[in-house]
């Protein structure tokens, strides 16, 4: 997956339309003199992909204008090669799990998961609901109403709904809303399975935990542009102005953090209830050096971790830059 | 025939949605409204005064009580779910956008012809008596009020597309347009969906029940106004956007 910080003012390059199933391409969309998605390009790819911005970034519009629902006041969003504005089409490849509860409270959840396989034109519309009940660990509630269901309950109905057709994109506006811990973990594991078997899924969410231990990358919008994309754990190594900090522990911390005074790469190190933290200015060199380092000071190793290259870490610094 | 079984499905859940809530019984007691005169004029003793059937169905049933129910049915039936965020299932499937609002036209327009056709059935009986010019006079009533309620729908179901405002502002087409505008001015007549329902009643009505500027062209009228109004809603179903929720 691409992997880039990019600089507010310089413009985006165009992503090519190629086996990415989702493509944006230089698109903005306002709203009369408000900006909420600035010329962003990128794509998409088979696996779990977390959005992740501040309220008001602009991910619910981003995420409208891929399933259809916003026109972009520029640009192309583009599914499967195709645009998705104005093109019903679209619908048999997407599934899409709006972040508003609102679904019709006087069905079911079986008529209301029938309702959405009719609509895809289904063969055989309550087999493939039935599967989409199961899928989503609903079946024992789906004579109910929906009318009657929990936040949770009426989160996986939609999700249900969204699966129903089978769709080779999956696109899920803070799917885990409302779920309880046993109900988030189930749909991780079912997503991870999609992804597994293929399918490109995009969620957003403003829980990072989830998203850090859900998404293969992340997109990070802030302020309806592009802050970053990729593998966090790269964007943390790109980010050369912030220094990487190291929780280490060994044989002898006292006499290791003066060793590590001593190199260049190493900003500063602080002992203190018998754990040395070393804040570097590079993430690799370190890496590479640390060994030698111990080893020349005649200290036995125990642990290196980095403390700070959590998402939580990464989105902080994403979102506090601009 | 593709389109055949969503559009059912479609059928199904705006008749449920229509049905099912307290609005239904308030236009029951609306339609029911020219019925309760009728028997109030027949238990005070009076019995069926004919001279009173025209400008009773006229006034208060194709005036007011058409627009009124057609208005609550027509934005009710897409407009709302649009509000509410409903018609998002229903909108992210790969269906044409006349699939969905078709199915809605026919649900709104059949259940408010449905009630409206008891109510100026039983109302023209009470009112006018059974004799065969009375009969005649009630059933062109009905038939025009019952095609005028696809017009008045479709008006109405394209407004909820248009605007989340439909409600209000149909009511100002119905009581400004409709009520007052309409037939004040030379040939504004030939765009009212009232004078299209007093053409029909006057050609299918006994000689002299009422006359009327468009005549037998209120069937043509009205056909193309449902079948043009419908195009434009799915036209601007096509291009709807949801609002921005951030």
């Amino acid at each position: 997956m691409m992997v880039a910080v990019s600089e507010q003012p310089i413009p985006q390059p165009t992503v090519q339309p190629t086996a990415q199933p989702i493509v944006l391409d230089r698109v903005s969309r306002w709203y009369g003199n408000v900006v909420a998605v600035n010329d962003i390009s990128f794509g998409v790819g088979a696996g779990i992909t977390g959005l992740l911005g501040p309220n008001g970034a602009g991910k619910s519009t981003l995420l409208h204008m891929l399933a259809g629902l916003l026109r972009p006041s520029a640009g192309q969003v583009l599914i499967d090669g195709r645009t998705a504005w104005r093109d019903p089409t679209i619908y048999r490849r997407i599934g899409l799990v709006p972040e508003r509860e609102a679904v019709h409270a006087f069905l079911t959840g079986r008529q209301f998961v029938e309702l959405a396989a009719h609509l895809q034109r289904l063969a055989q519309p309550a087999v493939a609901a039935a599967a989409a009940l199961d899928t989503v660990d609903l079946a024992p509630a789906a004579n109910r109403p929906v009318g009657t269901y929990s936040k949770g309950m009426r989160q996986r109905i939609k999700i249900a709904a969204a699966l129903v057709h089978d769709p080779s994109i999956l696109l899920l506006d803070e799917p885990f809303n409302g779920m309880d811990p046993r109900q988030r973990l189930h749909m991780m594991d079912l997503l991870r399975t999609m992804a597994g078997e293929g399918r490109t899924i995009l969620f957003s969410s403003h829980i990072l935990e989830e998203v850090e231990r859900l998404a293969d990358g992340i997109l990070v919008i802030h302020a309806g542009r592009l802050a970053a994309s990729g593998d966090y754990r790269e964007i943390r190594r790109l980010m050369t102005d912030r220094p990487h900090t190291f929780r280490v522990r060994s044989s002898d911390d006292r006499r290791l953090a003066g060793a590590f005074m001593a190199e260049p790469a190493v900003f500063g190190t602080e002992l203190s209830d018998d754990r040395l933290t070393i804040r570097v200015s590079e993430f690799s060199g370190f890496t590479r050096s640390v060994a030698r380092v111990a080893r020349d000071a005649g200290v036995r190793l125990l642990e290196v971790a980095p403390t700070d290259d959590s998402l939580e870490s990464v989105f902080a610094y994403l979102v506090s830059r601009r | 025939m593709t389109n055949l079984r969503p559009m059912a499905a479609i059928a199904i859940v705006t008749a449920r949605a229509l049905l099912g809530r307290r609005r239904t019984i308030l236009m029951l007691l609306l339609a029911g409204a020219p019925i309760l005169l009728g028997l109030l004029i027949r238990l005070s003793g009076r019995g069926a005064r004919p001279a009173n059937l025209e400008p009773t169905l006229e006034g208060l049933l194709v005036s007011t009580i058409l627009p009124l129910i057609a208005l609550v049915f027509g934005t009710a039936a897409l407009g709302s779910e649009l509000d509410d965020g409903t018609a998002v299932h229903i909108l992210t499937k790969p269906i044409p956008r006349w699939v969905i609002v078709v199915p809605k036209l026919a649900v709104a327009g059949g259940l408010t012809a449905a009630m409206l056709i008891v109510s100026t059935v039983l109302a023209g009986v009470l009112l006018g008596g059974t004799a065969s010019h009375e009969i005649a006079i009630t059933i062109a009533f009905a038939v025009a009020i019952a095609i005028g309620s696809f017009v008045y729908v479709a008006i109405f179901l394209a407004l909820g597309v248009a605007t989340s405002r439909g409600l209000v502002i149909g009511l100002g087409y119905a009581l400004l347009w409709e009520g007052l505008l309409a037939g004040a001015l030379p040939g504004t007549q030939l765009l009212s969906v009232r004078e299209y329902v007093r053409g029909i009643i006057s050609t299918l009505a006994p000689p002299g029940t009422l006359t009327s500027v468009v005549g037998a062209q209120g069937f043509v009228a009205a056909l193309v106004a449902v079948v043009v109004i419908t195009a434009l809603a799915s036209y601007r179903l096509a291009v709807y956007e949801v609002r921005a929720s951030e």
